[in-house]
């Protein structure tokens, strides 16, 4: 499986070498690894659905329970046919119909890395694996939406995509190490056996809400559908693979995967089982008034994975096969009906419903697949699409919670055979319309995809045993946890759920034909859409943009002072707290000794920091700093330090020159803050000051260790051979410290030297 | 005891020493900065790999013993991010070539970048308080002139700010270190941790702590402290953004790490709420920042920030998970930025702009460039399989374990944030048209993008590559950098190959 | 004495802030050199302090009689108050040429590189 993996990816690195090397032929040849795959997974099949599972795992970063394994499943089974058979006939029609599109080898490179991802979630059974898969899906997702780059929409399309599953992404990967972590185990396989233990966890509502989040994004729930109809802007083989089979139902394939561990609590049935169903309706009541033709497939598509979630939020054997039903039904329709929608454009070059009319005669089996693809979606005998629609039907009828799914549930089959009619059918019948080209039957590459996914839909239907009873079956084992096994049959007699689905059926039909006059009735929708999800996310990312713009500006407003005073605020807030929490003062003693002379050189010093501050003149501020510094100088003398004081000295007097000569080329002090600032800006330093004091007086009291220095006075003259201790300190025991210094001191000249002689090329030729 | 450890330092000193020399020949300038960037790369990685053999490798400069002496001790952490460093190092370097023009090139740009390299190489591997400081000077003063050197407005305006602030992180990193020294009475990082176990007497040194959590906090840009880095980074040429932007923020990460783990215990108390509050703001505030830019280079600037926030996100947090992402993070974060640094270096030589209002439409003419800036900047938004992911998988991870929701919740919000702003960017400079007005100039064939700094930004990326394809044996490395910063005192530790207990 | 030194400290430091935040580009180089004084004094206060006994060895003797200043403390600040010094040298340069540049005294008015 990761080999299958890995084909795809290497196939996708290649695909623009290999497309410039075969030219037209290459979605053939596409295709043609791509089914071989497919072929791959049918030959498993025969295992998997007689309940046994191909596995494969390695390990990846232990600590972080990543691994890379695999698991093929019923469900992931169902998938990965889904993904590599939709996949090859994807492909074989992307050559004939982007034949003469410049850039279609990268096209093809995209899409392949899609498949690669979409494979590898559906067949990963470690968590972080699932992930990575996942978001890799969502990234070529974003590749391929804004795939036409000098289209404003598409890009803004791809953004909206990526941002909303981005952020369900974020929310997943939370969700899912949350969900690892309650079951104790990384592997998909071990977190579901342990449901129980999961569900009685702390973490349990919070794992759940964040995966749903993510599912829920991915699978274009209300209110996150949004971004499903705007991705429409990519090109029609992306909508009919990406946006309709499989990367939407990556949402529903992880609930279903998940549902053994998650589901079964009230929170899980009424989120889903509301969400999914309101989703179902809402996407279907979208769809019918949308005229051109792949917007009202991809609210219906959103409607169809509203039912798969409602599905799943009921929860009962009869759900699950519905679910796997349906899921197997959709894919198939859906696909169809998309690969048409774009035959239609390709050839006739129109999209909406309502120019479009009388095609079947000029393409007629475009109009034959179309209108089976039509009929499964309504749910008409003997398509697969009937049998996925009773037992739709009949899990809500059965599931006594959910008194008013059954009426969502018959709402939505309505309205989806409407939506039905109007793009399956309504296009191909009645009188014929003048199109900008003049249409006709597309060739074998277009139409292959097309045909063989409604007869596929048709095959299903009429003979349930062959494989559709196997595949639905093994979904639900996998949904449900536990072996199921049940045959489906296109007639189960007179029952509830058939009255309901004649009654939707009829009530589709009437709609449709009275199409024009609803979706007039349906007009006042747009202007509720300013209520809706999408502004909200437009309002969203506006409000983002500004809040932005405008705390950048507060925050980095290029004020100097303003950084320093926040910088100095902040260190005194801290360290003031750490001094508080000690009680500081307490540990000082008295004064201790003092000697006038001491005394008069620090009153020396406060005035020349003092004038410092008040001076008027450049000069008299150079001349207060000197005092300062060479107050201090006295105090090292003072105090024991002949070499700090020498040091200083010369440093003090270096200072004091480069500070005149550098004053020479400025102009006198002008007076820029007001007084209020100024009365700020002194609390603020003597606060910090006083705060200095203490934090200093604090360290003279404390002593948790004694000092380390009596080695070096102990042993500057026999190991360091000097009788200045302290220049023995610098020139030996601590001589990597002088190294640094003097490098310091270098760079600093180099910098100076730097600064005064170069200058910028475009300043003119004062270079001296 | 092995020499080894004292070539990070060394070997840029005389690399700049034999550039200084050399400056009257441009070429032979240029062959030797190369050169010892190389062989620093080779000391590294030859130390990288003792200390991956037998634990921290420890040197106790001139022979003076611990802790009278400076002892030099690289660690997992330090040894790694070393390696880290001196391979982004060698990048800028030979991208330098062609991204500096000569007249800087002239003026000590060589040198200088050497000496920054020497400061970054002490830092990471001393094993003294003081001298900590003095390197970080070091690295300091050449990034001032790095800054500076060129003398345009922005860059003067810019310097201005980060030699102020950065100053004062400075003088209160020394008062830190001062009251240190006067309370405890030694300057070894390995002493003071030992000397500072008793819970007692930690709660002393508080104030201390504070002062070195601002100090360090600013060379790593955190909020509320990271002023100085939007304002002076996108003004020198792009290959020192590039520089800058891999490795010196980290430095102030590591030195924080040492701080908060190695030095304080624990009841310090700043590890916990003070640092989760800090890490989360500077997420947000960062990300924030980056959305509100148009100059690429900004953009990418607060950017760093915001992932910053990211890893002080792992100390806050703590336990070895969450070390072991940040170290991870870290890491990689060196690459990702030094490669996205060095792409715009090149659009901006392509098109002499990096305004995003301005740019457009080159996947078309460079459709290489476009895929190596496409995967840096997924790597940079953390979409899998990145290390990028790796290191904030990790992270998450960390914060579920120990309850960490107000951070968790933070750190998935940045990422969605992050990916807004990648590929935003993205759509705006690669995908978009050209805006219209200078089509004209669309004709004239692109000229070929200078070697010497195309394949840096190729190797930034192929390197980063490497770290998630080789993470299965990586990952682990970080880990041990997390135990030695969690579990300093633990036999044949941290403390232990500073005193050179026998194991 | 340390209290009164410890108080002398806190006085430059407050004078050195309020320096920095005044919005003339020399205040703000004065008060960064302030800002070095304060801190090397606070380490030579906190250090402790030793009145007239310079670390030193009498000549022929190999360590100091009684109690001397702790020299540590001292070698810091020397090492410290040499790169400051180089800061410092660099700061004014730095001054100098942006005045040069941009006429500029004020660093409210140096927001280009931010706009």
């Amino acid at each position: 499986m990761l080999q299958s993996v890995l084909l795809i990816l290497g196939l996708s690195a290649l695909a623009p070498w290999v497309h410039r090397l075969v030219g037209r032929g290459s979605g053939w040849l596409f295709g043609a690894a791509a089914a071989g795959l497919c072929g791959y997974f049918v030959s498993r099949a025969g295992l998997v659905l007689s309940g046994g599972s191909v596995e494969q795992g390695w390990t990846w970063i232990e600590a972080l329970g990543a691994g890379i394994s695999f698991r093929l499943d019923g469900l992931s089974l169902v998938f990965a046919l889904l993904v590599t058979g939709v996949g090859a006939l994807i492909l074989v029609y992307t050559g004939a119909y982007m034949r003469d599109h410049p850039r279609l080898g990268s096209f093809y490179s995209t899409l392949l890395l899609f498949m690669a991802s979409m494979l590898g979630l559906v067949l990963a059974d470690n968590v972080v694996s699932l992930f990575v898969f996942w978001e890799l899906t969502s990234v070529s997702s974003f590749l391929l939406i804004g795939f036409e780059r000098q289209r404003e929409s598409a890009r803004r399309a791809a953004m909206q995509a990526l941002l909303v599953t981005g952020l369900g992404g974020m929310a997943l990967l939370g969700g899912l190490v949350m969900l690892a972590m309650a079951a104790g185990s990384w592997e998909l396989r071990e977190i579901v056996e342990a449901g129980d233990a999961v569900r009685a966890h702390p973490l349990y509502l919070p794992a759940f809400a964040l995966v749903t989040l993510g599912a829920f994004t991915k699978s274009a729930q209300f209110p996150f559908h949004f971004w499903l109809p705007n991705a429409m802007e990519a090109p029609t083989p992306v909508s009919a693979y990406l946006h309709s089979s499989t990367m939407v139902k990556a949402g529903v394939y992880l609930l279903a995967r998940l549902a053994p561990a998650l589901g079964g609590t009230e929170v899980w049935l009424n989120t889903l089982a509301w969400v999914g169903g309101g989703t179902f309706v809402l996407g279907a009541l979208l769809a019918t008034r949308e005229l051109e033709m792949k917007r009202i497939l991809a609210y219906t598509t959103v409607s169809g994975l509203g039912a798969l979630v409602m599905m799943l939020g009921i929860g009962t054997e009869e759900a699950a096969l519905a679910m796997g039903a349906f899921l197997i039904t959709h894919a198939l329709y859906k696909g169809s009906l998309f690969l048409v929608a774009g035959a239609v454009d390709y050839s006739a070059g129109e999209k909406k419903v309502d120019r479009l009319g009388g095609l079947g005669r000029a393409m007629p089996l475009t109009a034959v697949f179309a209108a089976l693809a039509a009929l499964s979606m309504a749910g008409v005998p003997p398509m697969i699409g009937f049998i996925a629609k009773e037992l739709v039907l009949e899990s809500t009828l059965h599931d006594p919670g959910l008194r008013l799914g059954v009426v969502l549930a018959a709402v939505g089959a309505a309205l989806t055979v409407t939506a039905a009619g109007i793009v399956g059918v309504g296009p191909f019948i009645g009188r014929a319309r003048e199109t900008p080209r003049k249409a006709r039957d597309p060739g074998i590459a277009i139409l292959l995809g097309p045909g063989l996914l409604a007869a596929l839909g048709l095959l299903c239907g009429v003979a349930p045993a062959l494989f559709t009873d196997g595949l639905v079956s093994g979904v639900a084992s996998s949904t449900l946890g536990e072996p199921v096994s049940k045959h489906l049959h296109l007639w189960h007699g007179f029952t509830p759920a058939l009255a309901v689905s004649a009654a939707a059926l009829a009530a589709g039909v009437v709609l449709w034909l009275l199409a024009t006059p609803w979706r007039r009735a349906l007009a006042p929708i747009k202007s509720l859409a300013r209520f809706g999800p999408e502004r909200g996310y437009t309002a969203g990312l506006g409000v983002l943009n500004v809040t932005a713009s405008a705390l950048t500006e507060v925050i980095q407003n290029g004020r100097l002072r303003r950084y320093s005073a926040v910088v100095i605020v902040f260190t005194g807030i801290l360290v003031g707290a750490a001094l508080v929490e000690l009680g500081a003062l307490r540990g000082i003693t008295g004064i201790g000794e003092v000697y006038a002379l001491d005394a008069a050189l620090c009153a020396m010093i406060v005035v020349g920091a003092m004038a410092a501050t008040r001076a008027k003149g450049r000069l008299g501020a150079v001349a207060a700093l000197g005092i300062v510094g060479y107050g201090v100088t006295v105090i090292y003398v003072l105090y024991g330090a002949p070499d700090l004081a020498l040091t200083l000295v010369s440093v003090e007097t270096l200072t004091v020159i480069l500070f005149v000569l550098v004053l020479y080329h400025l102009p006198r002090f002008a007076i820029y803050t007001n007084k209020a600032a100024r009365a700020r800006d002194l609390v603020i330093a003597v606060v910090f000051g006083a705060i200095m004091t203490l934090v200093t007086l604090v360290a003279a009291d404390t002593q948790i260790a004694p000092t380390i220095s009596g080695w070096f006075v102990e042993n500057s003259v026999p190991k360091g051979k000097g009788h200045n201790i302290v220049n023995v300190i610098l020139v030996d025991f601590r001589a990597l410290d002088t190294l640094g210094e003097i490098t310091a001191l270098s760079v600093s000249a180099l910098g100076v030297y730097a600064l005064l002689k170069l200058r910028p090329a475009t300043s003119g030729g004062n270079e001296a | 005891m092995s020499n080894l450890a004292v070539l990070p330092i060394v070997i840029p000193m005389a690399t700049a020493l034999a550039c200084l020399a050399a400056s009257k020949r441009p070429g032979a300038q240029r062959a030797l900065s190369v050169l010892g960037a190389s062989a620093l790369l080779g000391a590294t990685a030859t130390l990288f790999a003792r200390v991956l053999e037998t634990g921290p490798v420890t040197l106790q400069a001139s022979g003076w013993p611990a802790p009278w002496g400076i002892t030099l001790a690289a660690d997992m952490f330090g040894a790694s991010l070393a390696l880290a460093a001196s391979a982004v190092f060698l990048l800028c370097v030979v991208a330098s070539l062609a991204g500096v023009d000569r007249r800087r090139q002239a003026y000590g740009f060589h040198p200088l970048m050497h000496t920054l390299m020497m400061g970054v190489g002490g830092a990471f591997i001393t094993g003294d308080l003081f001298n900590l400081y003095v390197w970080f000077e070091v690295m300091l003063m050449s990034s001032f002139v790095l800054v500076a050197l060129g003398g345009e407005r922005k860059q003067l305006e810019g310097a201005m700010k980060y030699v102020t602030l950065n100053l004062i992180s400075s003088g209160l990193f020394l008062a830190g270190a001062g009251l240190l020294y006067g309370e405890v009475g030694t300057l070894n990082m390995a002493d003071l941790s030992r000397k500072l176990a008793d819970p007692q007497s930690a709660g002393l040194v508080a104030p201390a702590a504070g002062l070195f959590l601002v100090a360090f906090g600013l060379k790593a840009g955190v909020f509320p402290l990271f002023f100085w880095l939007p304002a002076s980074y996108h003004t020198p040429p792009a290959v020192v953004s590039a520089l800058f932007g891999g490795l010196l923020t980290k430095v102030g990460v590591f030195a924080l790490a040492r701080a908060m783990y190695v030095i304080f215990p624990a009841e310090v108390g700043l590890r916990g709420e003070a640092l989760g509050w800090i890490a989360g703001l500077t997420m947000i505030v960062g990300l924030l920042g980056a959305i509100a830019q148009t100059n690429v280079r900004r953009m990418l600037s607060f950017a760093l920030i915001g992932h910053i926030g990211y890893m002080v996100m792992g100390l806050a947090v703590g336990g070895e998970l969450a070390l072991a992402g940040m170290a991870f993070y870290a890491a990689q974060h060196m690459l990702v930025m030094t490669g996205l640094f060095l792409c715009v270096g090149l659009i901006s030589m392509d098109r002499g702009t990096e305004d995003t209002r301005e740019l457009g439409g080159l996947w078309s003419e460079r459709p290489a460039l476009a895929m190596v800036f496409l995967f840096l900047s997924a790597a940079l938004a953390g979409v899998p399989p990145t290390p990028g992911f790796i290191g904030k998988l990790a992270l998450v991870q960390g914060a579920v374990e120990h309850g960490r929701w107000g951070l968790l919740a933070t750190l998935l919000t940045a990422s969605v944030m992050t990916l807004y702003v990648v590929f935003r960017l993205w759509l705006e400079v690669f995908a978009r048209p050209r805006p219209e007005e200078d089509s004209a100039a669309v004709e004239a064939l692109p000229r070929p993008l200078p070697g010497s700094m195309w394949w840096p930004a190729v190797g930034a990326a192929a390197l980063t590559a490497a770290l998630a394809l080789g993470s299965t044996w990586i990952f682990p490395l970080a880990e041990r950098a997390a135990v030695d910063l969690l579990l300093p005192a633990a036999p044949g530790g941290y403390i232990d190959s500073v005193f050179e207990v026998a194991r | 004495m340390q209290t009164l030194l410890a108080v002398v400290v806190g006085v430059i430091y407050a004078a050195s802030i309020y320096l920095m935040l005044r919005r003339n580009i020399v205040k703000l180089v004065i008060g960064l050199a302030l800002f070095g004084h304060a801190s090397n004094l606070l380490i030579f206060t906190a250090g402790g302090l030793t009145r007239g006994k310079p670390p030193l060895a009498p000549d022929g003797m190999s360590a100091p009689e009684g109690v001397v200043a702790d020299p540590l403390p001292h070698a810091l600040i020397l090492t410290a108050i040499v790169i400051g010094f180089g800061v410092l040298a660099f700061a004014l340069a730095l001054v100098h040429r942006t005045y040069q540049m941009t006429g500029q005294d004020d660093t409210d008015q140096m927001r280009s590189a931010e706009a």
